[in-house]
């Protein structure tokens, strides 16, 4: 940082000490300091206030921050003779991570913002529902004696699912969460829950008319 | 830098060439305010940093003046090679749509 002469109320400090923290050295030179840099003059050309200034801050932490999403997968950061050294540490890999999350979902736009809120807010009360049902009604599912490693991954259909009231709120949840979440899948979705019912209808009248059959766990148990 | 990588010119790429050889040397910052909406102030410094790493242009901190406040900005020209490469592309692309022509 040659040359700087940074006075305490310089805007783009604190994003500065962010970036110290977030990307490597090169990284830091060849993008970050040039993109902090473009910040301060804009916003000292915009005068000491009003609302040119306030528009300059404005699009110079935005393009910080649309950078902190893309340095990540920048390739040609990470110079070739630093064998050894990591770039993009793992932690600060999350640190970054969630902080582009909170500013994304601060910056989509008031519509968008307002469905992942609304999606954020119906997730938040589904769990605490579920929660609450499951320690009333204590899941009679067995749950293995050794913790199983596992990739990290979102899998519906590895949740186990009693059939039972606590079951139905869970699907239900889910199929109304992720239709208000992606209403362009709606229709899909709506096939597939009659397709679904149709298949456990069979699967019911099946296992009633057959109560002897199939494996242990296939076996219904109507509580 | 691979061969490859340095044999392909995207738009990109290609746009920041023209602006600097057609307008001489300028900040990240007026390649954005130049290009009509085509770079991104999130981004330029980006394809920026890759077209350094493949020569294509190069880079000077400007001078800071006495009292200057805040860092300095870096201000970009063409190399020899990034000039070479822009003509070669052009007249490439030129040739293909005369190829292409129906």
């Amino acid at each position: 940082m040659s040359g700087s002469t940074i006075g305490p109320r310089v805007p783009g400090t604190t994003l500065l000490k962010i970036a110290r923290l977030l990307f490597n050295e090169h990284l830091l030179s060849a993008v970050v300091q040039p993109t902090i840099s473009d910040l301060q003059h804009e916003v000292g050309d915009a005068g000491p206030g009003g609302v040119k200034r306030l528009r300059a801050q404005w699009r110079g932490y935005c393009a910080f921050w649309t950078l902190a999403l893309v340095a990540p997968f920048v390739s040609w950061a990470s110079p070739a003779g630093d064998a050894g050294t990591v770039a993009f540490p793992d932690v600060i890999a999350r640190l970054a991570v969630g902080s582009i999350v909170v500013t994304l979902l601060a910056v989509v736009g008031p519509v968008l913002a307002v469905w992942v809120t609304v999606v954020m807010v119906a997730g938040a009360l589904f769990a605490i529902m579920i929660h609450a049902w499951y320690d009333r009604h204590p899941s009679d599912i067995p749950t293995p004696t050794e913790p199983q490693r596992r990739s990290p991954q979102i899998n519906f259909s590895s949740t186990e699912v009693a059939g039972n009231m606590g079951g139905l709120i869970f699907v239900v949840g889910s199929v109304f969460i992720v239709a208000v979440g992606l209403p362009s899948v709606i229709w899909f979705m709506f096939a597939a829950t009659v397709a679904g019912c149709f298949l456990a209808w069979g699967l019911v009248s099946w296992y009633t008319s057959h109560p002897k059959s199939g494996l242990p766990e296939n076996r219904i148990i109507l509580r | 830098m691979a061969h490859n990588a340095v044999m392909s010119l995207p738009r990109k790429e290609r746009l920041i060439l023209e602006l600097l050889t057609s307008e001489g040397p300028m900040f990240g910052l007026q390649l954005v305010e130049h290009s009509d909406g085509a770079l991104k102030r999130g981004t330029v410094y980006v394809t920026l940093g890759r077209m350094e790493a493949k020569r294509l242009v190069e880079s000077q901190q400007e001078p800071v003046p006495p009292g200057g406040i805040g860092l300095p900005r870096r201000i970009y020209r063409p190399t020899a090679l990034g000039e070479r490469m822009l003509r070669v592309w052009t007249a490439f692309a030129r040739e293909l749509a005369w190829e292409m022509k129906p």
